[in-house]
């Protein structure tokens, strides 16, 4: 369905002013379309973070995710392969439903939505998220910015409003490249209105079936020095059962 | 004027605010590609070494350990893997007083999964149930389970304990699952099941040990709000009292509480514990005025079950991530009794160096003569340890 949006999208763009131009919401799917995959999948996910131009600390995890056949947010179980003080514990990522299983002392242990696992990055940055599915986009405007690459280029500003009590941020702006949709970069803000995050994506390369950004670099709003790059690897379609996302199943989650 | 200052303002922040991004961006240029295999071990080797002050004579005296604990686990094949944990630790007894060694043999099984949502585990499993942090009385296999106490931490507690021989199958649907387990030694038999209604995944349990009367048990969480996780861990049923009592009645034991994360990684606990079997205030200041044995047999017995030896306690842990510089942690615990006021305390400053985690650690108890906490042997105790994972 994604793939679909983000095609009627490129089309409409192409057939120029006749067709119907796609409303910001419409921008905003074919945008996540190009992040995620619409089926599930994993992938490994490696975190390095930055502090005043010094690495403090990296992290690897593995990722399953799967879209909610009721609403079409993402999923994810998350098993720790690094650091080795942490490697096999795992993280289930259902909505607010959070659940970190330690295999060392085998309790399970509800984590609410603001316990952050890792450094700098949320635990929405770290899954696979759907923007579309928690915000709306108010509207969009053509402006030049600054990609990931360091490079001027013309995009598409989009503004998004949480829509939703899910939504991890008050307001978001997100700049996506003209008739792809490909995120350049997004602005997070909190509801006072403070910057809370900048994130670029970069890096484009071919993974299940279109080209993704497989870097995301996260800046602090407040700490500009403090960064975290995420870097996205073995990409892969996979088959998960519905019934392996509850707190249960993650003792048993092992992925290839 | 004074619209050309607050443009000229707006100018130089966005400017400064991307010279800030470029800078991040030529940083993250240089990551370098971290290439880390899954493996199928995690094992550390830890030393420690501290001293403690005794409370029969305030004298005070070294102490020294050195603990290796190995965890395995391998796939097969798609139906077929296999899990292993074992510890040994090794203590000095003070003042040359020789070496003392407790090996742990916490898991050997094998697993055998005949579909994605059934599983059969055979062989030595550590099975442990409960959502509370400080108490959990549908933790039916703690009794007895922890072999050597390194530290009052309780993810210590619940990381060092033996497991035990069973045959356990597990099955899993969409929002629920159902898991029973049958451990021949003494002839324990546990089923509980998870279904999720609405928001909540209640887990409901039942336990029997030998021909005991069956005990219930109910774990429930849920979210206040984003940062706040609310607790509720309930066992019940007919059974002796904690005394030795030959008549049974019905018992309950409660661990409820909340635990709250500030934006700034620091999570704070509150718990209150209830323990229904226990002896009641009247009773336990009998047993400490009573004969020292009969308090000596009680505490013996209360410690081997890791319950609580009077009725009511309040407990609180802090964790603090990454506190006042990065990889720091500092962990906090207290726990008061609320039938006889002791009180014991303990603070952790870990610090996580690559492979390599530097700990100090520090308790304290307090408490009249017999009382709960202060009845401990250890009045204080520091203790300095290196832990290397590999």
């Amino acid at each position: 369905m994604k793939r679909l949006t983000a095609l009627l999208f490129s089309c409409a763009v192409l057939a120029g002013p006749a067709a119907a131009a796609p409303t910001p919401q419409e921008i905003l799917s074919a945008s996540d379309a190009v992040r995620n995959p619409d089926y599930a999948f994993g992938l490994t996910n490696t975190l390095v973070e930055y502090r005043k131009g010094k690495q403090t600390e990296s992290n690897v995890l593995a990722i399953y995710s799967k879209a909610d056949p009721n609403g079409g947010q993402f999923r994810s179980l998350v098993r720790y392969v690094a650091p080795a003080r942490d490697a096999n514990k795992l993280i289930l990522y259902n909505g607010k439903d959070l659940w970190l299983f330690d295999p060392s002392s085998k309790a399970s242990i509800r984590l609410s939505p603001q316990q952050r696992l890792l450094g700098q990055a949320s635990n929405g940055d770290v899954v696979t998220t759907n923007f579309a599915r928690d915000y709306k986009a108010i509207d969009a405007v053509e402006e030049d910015t600054q990609d990931g690459n360091r490079q001027t280029r013309r995009s598409i500003k989009l503004n998004l409003a949480a829509s939703n009590a899910d939504a991890n941020y008050h307001r978001i702006e997100m700049w996506v490249e003209p008739g792809s949709a490909r995120p350049i970069k997004a602005r997070f803000y909190s509801e006072s209105g403070k910057m809370l995050k900048t994130a670029y994506y970069r890096r484009y390369q071919q993974a299940l079936g279109t080209e993704r950004p497989t870097e995301v670099v996260i800046i602090d709003g407040l700490e500009p020095d403090w960064v975290t790059v995420m870097r996205y690897t073995d990409w892969a379609k996979r088959e998960v059962p519905e019934a392996w996302m509850q707190r249960d199943y993650l003792p048993r989650f092992k992925p290839e | 004027m004074r619209r050309h200052a607050a443009l000229l303002a707006c100018l130089l922040a966005a400017s400064a605010q991307a010279q800030e991004d470029v800078d991040a961006l030529k940083l993250a240029d240089e990551a370098p590609a971290v290439v880390e295999q899954r493996s199928d071990w995690r094992s550390f080797v830890e030393a420690g070494v501290g001293r403690f002050v005794r409370r029969a004579d305030g004298t005070s005296q070294t102490s020294r350990r050195l603990s290796l604990d190995v965890q395995y686990e391998h796939t097969l094949s798609q139906k077929w893997s296999v899990a292993f944990a074992d510890r040994i630790d090794t203590s000095w007894l003070p003042e040359g007083g020789g070496r003392h060694s407790i090996n742990t043999l916490k898991e050997a099984y094998a697993s055998w999964r005949p579909l994605d949502d059934a599983m059969l585990d055979i062989g030595r499993v550590n099975v442990r149930n409960g959502v509370s942090l400080g108490y959990n009385p549908t933790d039916w296999f703690r009794r007895g389970a922890v072999r050597s106490v390194v530290s009052i931490d309780p993810a210590s507690l619940k990381q060092n304990r033996e497991g035990a021989d069973m045959l356990r199958a597990q099955r899993l649907w969409n929002g629920g699952s159902l898991t029973a387990l049958y451990a021949r030694d003494p002839g324990r038999l546990l089923v509980a099941m998870t279904q999720k209604i609405g928001g909540l995944s209640p887990q409901l349990l039942a336990y029997r040990e030998q021909s005991q009367p069956v005990q219930l048990g109910l774990n429930l969480t849920g979210l206040v709000n984003d940062a706040t996780v609310v607790m509720f861990e309930w066992a019940g049923g007919r059974a002796p009292s904690q005394l030795g009592d030959t008549t049974t009645a019905w018992r309950d034991c409660i661990s409820t509480g909340l635990t709250y994360t500030t934006a700034s990684k620091l999570s704070l606990t509150g718990e209150f514990h209830y323990n229904g079997a226990a002896a009641d205030d009247a009773g336990w200041n009998r047993l400490r005025a009573g004969p020292p044995l009969a308090y000596a047999i009680y505490r013996n017995q209360v410690q081997q079950a890791q319950d609580l030896p009077t009725r009511r306690e309040l407990f609180f842990h802090g964790l603090w991530q990454d506190a006042l510089l990065p990889q720091l942690d500092v962990a906090a615990m207290h726990s008061t009794d609320l039938a006889d006021h002791s009180r014991r305390s303990w603070l952790e400053l870990r610090y996580h160096a690559g492979r390599t985690d530097l700990a100090l650690q520090w308790q304290r108890s307090d408490g009249r003569h017999l009382t709960n906490f202060g009845a401990l042997p250890e009045a204080r105790a520091w203790q300095w340890t290196i832990r290397h994972y590999f």
